[in-house]
């Protein structure tokens, strides 16, 4: 049986690179607990591509280091996700970037880390990562809301892994919010000046005689 | 009493009525010995032994199969092989590519929509779009991770005199494109059936020269679901500006037809874009759709909420 396709998950930076717990379902797949009790397995952010560093020369191995308005993530990417590779041996850095990829936490050496390997990197333009913020935003004050209400299995999970500060996470969407909608209103007013006015404007056609040129 | 000779009794009491004299020892010790000792489903060790009853006693096959499997609504279909009946309205038939399956498509009632099957073998007569049926005694089965109902030799389809409401299909979604699949970009198609051919041959016709069309088969994701849309050379004309010949001239100048795809993606993966369709399966068959740009009333709204 083909499993239904996992759905990706909009979480900032400070949220995912916060969480260290690992779950598995009962078909093996596994999901990264947020502290706000979302459960990734894949997930959609917009980011700036900081860095890309090939670990050791021609391996074809990269760590990428990236960046949304709350923090700093990291990637790799090998061969094994051909799609995002050719992309990344082309790409200049910094540059913004869509990303789909899998979250996996790892033992570093002193604390658990997360990292994504992406599926997926394609350079947009920052009205992607205006909306992505909006909606990130929107999805992560869903789930406060759902930490507040003790809804669900995931929720108590994430209260007794992290017992978050959720004034905190309320205080990092404001901020990506804030950040963001400065942004959009300067994008907003320099395309209102740019609508130049065509209507003043009369083309005149000229009409030239050639039936004399013809009739030599 | 054991549930060999519970289904044994239920098998007997179906037949009751009909001239045939069974011995319920024999019934009974064929039933053990399935369910018992092979450990075959229940539904199967049934079906052997009604199988069996028709072929060695000539009992109607009418008679043994279960006139009542429970009536229920699409959204209560959750499990496969369950013998269910469904009142549903045929929203939509789809060209089938196999002999064996005589219709395909979706149907509908007042809870969801689902996909059903009539196989060939069923010889059961035609259904139309927009018409209401009784489906009885259809199977439900999961294929691809989604449930489906099929229609077999034992189902009975009848048409009824009744409107059946569907939900409303209308879809308003902003997400993002997060994925391409299989035999999207420049492709080609049949020229006889329209089929996208795959390594220059037609699944129904063979080897054909085909025609160039443009097409993209894409996943939008908005955080809650996934939606599977298709892209027609009209949506992507607007949304990219790469028409059908512009496409041709791309894989022209690359010597490549994937460098069609290639640009396609440049310019559509990871973006917003606003779709307004109609749910049908798994797909989601696009109407409208148009990049997504919010406004800073947006952003306003989301601020308001934090203060």
């Amino acid at each position: 049986m083909i499993r239904k396709r996992e759905v990706a998950k909009r979480v900032f930076a400070q949220e995912l690179i916060s969480s260290t717990y690992q779950i598995e379902d009962e078909n093996q797949i596994k999901y990264v607990l947020t502290p706000t009790g979302e459960r990734v397995n894949r997930i959609f952010s917009v980011a700036v591509l900081l860095d890309k560093e090939e670990i050791g020369a021609d391996t074809n191995f990269w760590r990428l280091r990236l960046a949304d308005p709350t923090g700093t993530f990291f990637a790799t990417v090998g061969r094994f996700q051909p799609e995002a590779l050719d992309v990344i041996g082309e790409i200049n850095v910094p540059e913004l970037v869509a990303l789909v990829g899998k979250t996996r936490v790892f033992e570093g050496t002193s604390r658990k880390l997360v990292s994504i390997r992406p599926e997926i990197i394609s350079p947009v333009d920052l009205a992607v990562r205006d909306y992505w913020v909006l909606e990130t935003a929107r999805r992560t004050l869903e789930r406060i809301d759902g930490m507040e209400k003790r809804e669900g299995e995931d929720v108590e999970l994430a209260w007794r892994v992290y017992n978050p500060d959720l004034n905190e996470y309320r205080e990092m969407v404001r901020k990506a919010v804030v950040t963001v909608r400065e942004d959009v209103e300067v994008m907003e007013k320099f395309e209102k000046e740019e609508e130049i006015d065509f209507t003043g404007f009369e083309f005149e056609e000229e009409e030239i005689d050639l039936t004399d040129l013809l009739e030599e | 009493m054991s549930r060999a000779e519970i289904l044994t009794d239920q098998i007997l009491e179906k037949i009751k009525g009909q001239n045939v004299r069974v011995k319920r020892e024999d019934i009974l010790k064929r039933m053990k010995l399935l369910i018992e000792e092979f450990k075959v489903p229940e539904s199967e060790a049934v079906r052997t032994i009604t199988n069996y009853l028709v072929r060695e006693y000539g009992v109607s096959r009418e008679e043994l199969i279960d006139k009542t499997s429970p009536l229920v609504k699409i959204s209560e279909i959750t499990k496969p092989n369950q013998w269910v009946s469904l009142k549903a309205k045929v929203v939509q038939l789809w060209d089938s590519n196999s002999s064996n399956v005589s219709q395909v498509g979706l149907i509908g009632d007042e809870t969801g929509i689902i996909k059903f099957v009539i196989w060939s073998k069923a010889e059961m007569p035609e259904v139309e779009e927009g018409k209401s049926y009784l489906f009885q005694n259809v199977v439900t089965d999961s294929f691809q991770g989604r449930m489906q109902v099929n229609v077999n030799r034992t189902s009975r389809i009848v048409e009824i005199d009744e409107d059946i409401h569907l939900p409303p299909r209308e879809i308003d979604v902003v997400g993002a494109i997060i994925s391409f699949q299989q035999n999207s970009g420049l492709i080609k198609r049949c020229n006889e059936c329209g089929r996208v051919l795959v390594k220059g041959a037609c699944q129904i016709h063979g080897k054909v020269d085909g025609y160039d069309d443009l097409r993209v088969k894409a996943v939008l994701d908005d955080g809650e679901s996934v939606y599977e849309i298709i892209l027609n050379e009209e949506n992507i004309s607007s949304l990219t500006g790469i028409n059908l010949e512009k496409a041709l001239e791309i894989a022209k100048e690359n010597l490549d037809r994937n460098a069609v795809l290639a640009e396609l993606k440049n310019k559509l993966m990871g973006r917003y874009f606003r779709v307004k369709g109609l749910r049908g399966g798994r797909y989601l068959l696009v109407k409208e759709i148009e990049h997504y740009k919010p406004s800073i009333e947006e952003f306003e709204e989301i601020l308001e909420v934090l203060a």
